[in-house]
């Protein structure tokens, strides 16, 4: 057993877990936010996808012991209060959704990347956005309005960064 | 899996031989093996811990040695289960050839492996029964060092 | 009308979905929940000499240990299937008995042989290592085209030479004389590859034993759910139906996967009763890769015959059906009555005869996979017309526009009869959508950068909407095909519906609430949808086979007949007007031609109150339909893919695909769009990625997704969708189906624009860079670029 207390959605939490909990499973099981979702079992659907310390990774392969400290950011964590985040609205506007099993996920790499892409001044193409959704699958959209959706969500959280400047 | 082999040995055919049929020096050798004791002149009961791509097992199995023709030659064959893991069976022609003072042992294998080591790990097992020969092959010419200091390259 | 039939309304279940707060089945947690694992066969095919649960039962925590031979004793009934067969001599066919989990005899490498309940999934999963299971192991039987040959094992007692049935359809005599008059015949000798559904929720139950009520609840990823209830009381025996709730809460995709009653959900729910304790389990997904039912697995040798002109004269098929170690629910049918009635395709062919030849082996059972059989059937056909065409010189476009059916209805050789359509009218769409008049141009531009480009068609039919119920019994089925709908309008004028149908991604909460809204004038958010429950829904089939529109909405719009027409009495009571002269629009009720007016809500409130109805009227305002068509819809499309191959390495890169479709009326283009894109997504995974792979002793060797290659991202283009539409004549709405129609049409699209690229034939699916390069070179075709 380890104590590990970290910041989730904005909250500070503290739990005793096991070595081998996953963070997925600390989220899913401990705290009972199961939007994170698990969908295999090597660490390749991205299905489990939340924020750590502001960077996308797969919880299902992320020890929560080595945790400590972080901050956490999960697909309940994204709205401001009743405001959809720009990339849950566009998924919303574009059905870049079907099941919505993916989707959490998906949507956490899309915020991901668009970030990363703005903070480098990249342009985020289609083709970029393909690219990026390597570790995602998703078995309903075939990825047509998932990549509309992440391409719109971009141009509005780089409008909005222009504006909070 | 089909893998072939030859290994050139710094020592005499018969050291060789008689290497290979000491469980002591077996269990020093094989990569991951933890338990290994003779259950009678020609089988052997062994526990061997390993780990293939993302898998791992401890197997539990049993071996036996058949066409025993020294200091020539031999057929081993066994079958492991790994428990959940899976389970890996198979055997070997081993072939001793004398040259001058060394040893030519020459293997051929045939083995199969099922449940979750095929379904997951089945892409990695030829490249990981290489490296395991190899380490194996380390080993026990390491270990015929040690014990025959003087006649050792 | 903004949310009416034709709007492009954006979802209203997505809330949930994009917030996290969807409730799945593993998201459910009871009190006193413990966890369940199950011991598998590591074998394709042994005998279980002994079980030993000492060790696993020993550890702390572990609640029971059971396996099948305890199942069988309390009762719980084998596995069944829902369609019988009858083979070519009248005999019916023969199955091997199916056990939930294994009694003697393990039959695939997944089987189950034991159930272990703990206090936590990770105990449950370790405790599982720790039973200690003997087997004999016996030779295994993995292949279709092996399991006929004399050497095979037997994979049952009971069925002789693996051999389940041989159906046939058409007429054999007319069909060999036409084929012997032919002016030219083209033979294909193809494979349709054995595919893992893959819906990204795996699967998951959580049983739910009351003692005190002696009452079960299933919480279970189903399409299905009074499907599961029914066979779950009445053949498996765990419960009667009135003791026994099933709900579907929100299911991460199905695609025909969770069709099933799988072995799992019915251990789950004895164990419950055995451990009083609420039992959850829930798959991973090398579990299941293992025990999901597979699609497809077809070895098929066909011939067709043309005239002079390139007119078809008559079709031969022979086929022969991998159906795995077990017969599941829908098995049967698949490569018979949802393959054979459709081997006409888009053309008009005079004389059409084949086999099918269903066998047992060693692997996980084969069952219906988003098109299910129609995907076969239109690989055939369409990967046919593509070689016929380069063996007789014709422009593949072309030989299909010369044989398409015309006119409407059409009676094929095959039993069906297609109800509307233009084949030629979405060709023409789709070409020009793909701009084929500059293809010559593309292609040479691409040969300059070393590619081979090549252009690919498919057109298809299908069947949606299995019905109708009579003649699916006459042929064997074992439930009805219609489905039911309730209307509820609330006193304050809001409206629930209730559907048998059940939305795993189809959108239902949308499109539903839109022919609501479209036949009262409503707001969609005062309409809800109510699914996936046997404690609130009356009864239903569930989502298949693109039924949900053709057959669900066609059962809501029945049952709305009957509240409009009690609203409009209600109406004209209270304006004191004729029953003829009330209008419903805008969310009012109207007497025509004049300024009286009532408010919906007023309609309800009328209804409920009861203070001043028509004399005699029941109080309320809640109807209930059931409708069974009168036959099935048949969306057809026509698809045409162009590809880059890389001749150096193989690689196929897809750099355009256009789809032109006829669903007959839509209720929501931008669902139906991505209905489309989906499916057409998994028709390419079919064609260049996805194989399930047996070695030759029955071990699964892809069980991961990282030797299962799922298509991604960057493997696929945008695609340029379009609709034409010929409206069913048989269902109130025209509608045709529109869920498979992408997974059916896409697989020959792509494999032909390969063929077109590569300039040979010799190429089965998965068209893996491997294959493709393999031939190229058995071609040894010049590069196009030289």
């Amino acid at each position: 057993m380890n104590n590990v207390k970290m910041t989730v959605n904005g909250k500070a939490v503290s739990r005793d877990v096991p070595d081998t909990t996953l963070l997925s499973e600390f989220l899913r099981e401990d705290l009972r936010l199961t939007g994170t979702h698990v969908g295999c079992d090597t660490s390749q659907c991205g299905a489990c996808v939340v924020h750590v310390d502001g960077r996308a990774v797969k919880s299902c392969t992320t020890l929560a012991a080595s945790l400590d400290g972080a901050d956490v950011t999960t697909i309940e964590g994204i709205a401001n209060g009743g405001d959809l985040h720009p990339m849950q609205a566009a998924f919303n506007t574009h059905h870049g959704l079907q099941c919505g099993f993916c989707t959490p996920g998906m949507i956490m790499s899309g915020i991901d990347m668009v970030n990363r892409f703005q903070a480098d001044g990249k342009d985020l193409t289609e083709e970029a956005i393909r690219e990026e959704l390597e570790g995602n699958i998703c078995r309903c959209t075939g990825y047509h309005n998932i990549v509309k959706a992440i391409e719109d969500a971009a141009g509005t959280m780089a409008d909005m960064a222009k504006a909070a400047e | 899996m089909d893998m072939t082999g030859e290994y050139r040995i710094a020592a005499p055919r018969d050291v060789v031989w008689h290497a290979l049929n000491d469980e002591d020096v077996l269990r020093a050798c094989i990569p991951g093996c933890t338990e290994l004791e003779r259950t009678s002149d020609t089988e052997l009961s062994a526990i061997v811990v390993q780990k293939i791509g993302p898998v791992r097992a401890k197997f539990a199995g049993d071996v036996e040695l058949t066409n025993i023709n020294p200091p020539a030659s031999y057929t081993i064959q066994g079958e492991g289960s790994g428990g959940v893991a899976g389970f890996a069976k198979g055997g070997a022609d081993v072939t001793l050839a004398a040259d001058g003072n060394e040893t030519i042992l020459s293997y051929v294998v045939n083995a199969t492996v099922g449940g979750k080591l095929a379904q997951i790990g089945s892409r990695l097992i030829d490249s990981t029964a290489r490296k395991l020969a190899a380490k194996f092959f380390d080993n026990f010419q390491a270990h015929l060092n040690e014990n025959q200091p003087d006649k050792a390259g | 009308m903004t949310d009416g039939i034709g709007a492009r309304v954006a979802r209203k279940e997505d809330k949930r979905f994009i917030t996290g707060k969807g409730k799945y089945t593993d998201d459910i947690r009871m009190e006193n929940q413990a966890y369940a694992a199950f011991v598998r066969s590591p074998h394709a095919s042994a005998k279980v000499t002994g079980i030993d649960a000492s060790a696993a039962e020993a550890m702390e925590g572990v609640i029971a240990v059971h396996t099948g031979p305890e199942l069988k004793a309390d009762g719980i009934g084998d596995i069944i299937t829902g369609w019988a067969i009858t083979s070519k001599d009248g005999n019916p066919m023969q199955c091997g008995v199916w056990n939930p989990m294994v009694t003697e005899f393990a039959r695939y490498v997944g089987d189950a042989v034991a159930i272990v309940v703990a206090e936590s999934q990770d105990l449950a999963r370790r405790a599982a290592e720790k039973v200690s299971v003997s087997y004999d192991e016996l030779p295994a039987t993995v292949f279709a085209d092996h399991a006929l040959e004399t050497d095979a094992h037997q994979v049952h007692e009971n069925v002789p030479g693996n051999l389940i049935f041989n159906w046939e359809i058409g007429d054999e005599e007319k069909t060999d004389a036409a084929m012997s008059g032919a002016h030219h015949v083209t033979q294909i000798d193809i494979t349709n590859n054995r595919l893992s559904p893959n819906a990204m929720e795996p699967r998951s139950a959580v049983a739910v034993y009351d003692e005190a009520e002696d009452h079960y609840t299933l919480y279970t990823t189903s399409q299905n759910p009074h499907v599961a209830r029914l066979v779950l009381s009445a053949f498996y025996q765990v419960a009667p139906e009135h003791k026994l709730r099933v709900i579907a809460p929100d299911v991460g995709g199905g695609f025909g996967s969770k069709i099933y009653i799988y072995p799992e959900e019915i251990a789950c729910l004895w164990a419950s009763m055995k451990t009083g304790r609420s039992v959850k389990w829930t798959s991973d997904r090398s579990e299941a890769f293992m025990t999901d039912a597979h699609g497809r697995d077809h070895v098929t040798t066909a011939k067709m015959g043309f005239d002079a002109d390139g007119k078809i004269v008559g079709f031969h098929v022979d086929t022969i059906a991998n159906i795995g170690a077990y017969v599941s629910l829908f098995a049967t049918a698949t490569p018979t009555y949802l393959y054979g009635t459709l081997w006409s395709g888009t053309y008009d062919i005079p004389a059409i005869y084949g086999t099918v030849r269903a066998v047992h082996t060693n692997t996980v059972p084969v069952d219906a996979y988003r098109g299910a059989g129609r995907p076969e059937a239109t690989y055939m056909i369409e990967r046919m017309m593509e070689t016929a065409a380069r063996e007789m010189g014709m422009d593949p476009a072309e030989l299909r526009r010369r044989n398409f059916v015309k006119e409407f209805p059409y009676q094929t050789q095959v039993l069906l009869q297609y109800d509307s359509g233009d084949y030629d009218a979405l060709l023409d769409m789709a070409q020009d959508a793909a701009n084929v008049s500059g293809f010559a141009a593309r292609k040479a531009e691409a040969a300059g950068r070393g590619k081979l480009r090549g252009i690919g068609y498919s057109t298809f039919v299908e069947a949606c909407g299995l019905a109708p119920s009579a003649a699916a019994g006459s042929l064997g089925a074992g439930v009805g095909l219609w489905e039911s709908a309730e209307v509820r309008v609330n006193p304050v004028g809001t409206v629930e519906v209730l559907t048998g149908c059940h939305s795993h991604g189809q959108g239902h909460e949308t499109t539903f609430a839109q022919l609501v809204a479209d036949r009262f004038g409503l707001p969609i958010d005062s309409v809800s949808i109510v699914h996936g429950d046997t404690d609130k829904v009356q009864f239903g089939m569930g989502t298949y086979g693109s039924r949900s529109g053709p057959v669900g909405m066609s059962a809501v719009m029945k049952a709305l007949d009957k509240v409009e027409i009690k609203a409009k009495q209600i109406a004209a009571h209270v304006l004191e007007a004729s029953e003829v002269d009330i209008v419903i629009e805008g969310g009012e009720a109207k007497v025509a031609g004049t300024d009286k007016t009532m408010g919906w809500h007023e309609v309800g409130l009328a209804a409920y109150t009861a203070h001043n109805l028509p004399e005699g009227m029941e109080p309320g305002l809640k109807e209930t339909s059931f409708f069974d068509p009168v036959n099935f819809s048949f969306p057809s499309g026509a698809l045409i893919c162009e590809v880059e191959v890389d001749p150096d390495t193989g690689v196929t890169e897809i750099v355009q695909f256009t789809a032109a479709d006829d669903f007959g009326t839509i209720i929501n283009p931008m669902i139906v769009e991505g209905q489309v894109h989906g499916g057409i997504t998994q028709g390419i995974g079919q064609a260049l990625h996805e194989g399930v792979v047996y070695d030759d002793s029955g071990q699964l060797l892809t069980g991961s997704y990282m030797d299962y290659q799922m298509p991604r991202a960057a493997d696929v283009p945008s695609y340029t969708v379009s609709h034409g539409c010929t409206p069913s004549p048989n269902n109130p709405l025209g509608l045709k189906g529109c869920g498979e129609a992408g997974a059916i049409g896409a697989p020959p699209a792509v494999i032909n624009a390969i063929i077109d690229a590569i300039g040979t034939d010799n190429l089965q699916m998965p068209a893996t860079p491997q294959a493709v390069w393999t031939a190229l070179q058995s071609a040894k075709m010049p590069m196009a670029a030289e």
